[in-house]
């Protein structure tokens, strides 16, 4: 047997270790370890606490403003409210549909609700199910129509709040917003009319779930 | 520590520019050090006179399934969680065609005629002038082709979920097809060297 081996060539020697290797996969099984998966309550707790899964709505509108397409966006909520509103390019599944969605686990998934605890809850059923890459829209569309869609400059601004509202305003506009300059005075007049659904031109197209990515030989 | 390191934020998008740059520059030395960077040994493929590129493609497809497989196996690696290129069945056996054409014509394809460019071979450049160019075509015509483009789409589909076979059943008759194609190649070889020995006479 010894002798057998001395004398085959290197590559013959390869050549049997990838056969020996391959016939024991026969009986190693499967390298899927099924949909259950165990909940580490330590590191989801960690997680929780420094927030490393929350995306803030300024994060994200650049991203779609850049056409960033390496994400699914998640409305959780209604189809009549999607209907009514939603962050361009969002696609919407309901809590409740969550277990049929399409979605895959390797994909980088953003969730946002009206505030914050349903995308909570379903941030919490992913991550039980083993989804890895999976972020909270922080403050959800509550927070989007406040610092996106209507930003308000504070009374008496700095400068430095000056030049950041002028930035906060391109971006509202961008998604058909309408920036609040005046003091709080006017908070009492809620005739904030939401931006049309088609609204910013170039935010609609990618994000498509079969996006394809680019690699070569 | 569990395996793809990225999706499990060992690092991030900087450290994994790098870690791309070495990967990069370590796949490129290896196709280098196979005589890769030659368009007369890769095309002498299509001759059946040489099948070094089929043997070096055979042996790193089967090194990586039996690593992934044994790895995900005992744990260290998610194989869910890795990105799998969706499949897209009709544009792909087309755009593999012209690839091929392209191979037999040019004797490069996209990461070899890299390889030739780095060390300096003046047909590489032109081949890859000749890649940027026809990227610039087909990125100017996509709106007429993306029909085309995304249709017969199957999703990230592996052999296991297509044909409903165990998987490591597929992983051993995967090895071997390769080692059958190993033994067929070197005898393809031998019978082609003798041809053109007996020719040359």
């Amino acid at each position: 047997m010894r002798d057998f081996l001395k004398n085959l060539s290197l590559n013959r020697k390869l050549g049997l270790l990838a056969f020996v290797l391959g016939f024991f996969a026969l009986f190693a099984g499967s390298p899927y370890h099924g949909s259950e998966a165990t909940v580490n309550a330590k590191e989801l707790a960690l997680i929780v606490e420094k927030e490393v899964d929350h995306v803030s709505v300024q994060m994200l509108a650049d991203w779609i403003i850049r056409g960033k397409s390496d994400f699914r966006l998640i409305d959780l909520r209604n189809e009549k409210d999607f209907a009514e509103y939603h962050i361009p390019s969002s696609d919407n599944i309901a809590l409740s549909g969550l277990d049929q969605s399409n979605l895959q686990r390797n994909e980088k998934i953003i969730l946002y609700s009206d505030g914050g605890i349903h995308s909570a809850q379903a941030w919490m059923l992913l991550k039980a199910k083993g989804f890895r890459g999976v972020y909270i829209l922080r403050g959800g569309l509550e927070e989007w129509k406040d610092q996106i869609l209507f930003p308000r400059i504070p009374e008496s601004p700095t400068p430095a709040q000056v030049v950041e509202f002028a930035r906060t305003k391109e971006v509202s506009k961008f998604f058909g917003g309408t920036p609040q300059s005046g003091g709080a005075v006017e908070s009492a007049t809620p005739k904030l009319s939401m931006p049309k659904l088609e609204a910013p031109a170039g935010a609609q197209s990618k994000a498509a779930p079969g996006k394809k990515k680019k690699e070569g030989c | 520590m569990i395996a793809p390191f990225f999706k499990y934020g060992l690092f991030g998008d900087d450290v994994s520019l790098v870690v791309a740059f070495i990967t990069g520059i370590g796949f490129g030395f290896f196709l280098e050090r196979g005589g890769f960077n030659s368009a007369k040994k890769l095309a002498a493929q299509f001759y059946f006179t040489d099948l070094t590129v089929f043997k070096v493609m055979f042996t790193a497809i089967i090194t990586a399934m039996v690593g992934l497989y044994y790895l995900s196996v005992i744990g260290f690696v998610d194989l869910s969680l890795v990105y799998l290129t969706p499949t897209f069945l009709l544009p792909q056996v087309v755009g593999g065609l012209l690839l091929g054409f392209g191979f037999v014509i040019g004797g490069y394809c996209p990461g070899t005629s890299c390889v030739a460019v780095a060390t300096g071979r003046i047909d590489a450049m032109v081949y890859l002038g000749g890649i940027m160019f026809g990227i610039l075509v087909f990125g100017e015509v996509f709106p007429l082709v993306s029909n085309f483009y995304l249709s017969t789409p199957m999703g990230q589909i592996t052999l296991p979920q297509l044909t409903g076979l165990p998987y490591g059943l597929l992983v051993f008759l995967v090895v071997l097809m390769a080692l059958g194609g190993f033994v067929g190649a070197e005898w393809v070889e031998k019978k082609m060297a003798s041809k053109k020995a007996g020719a040359s006479l």
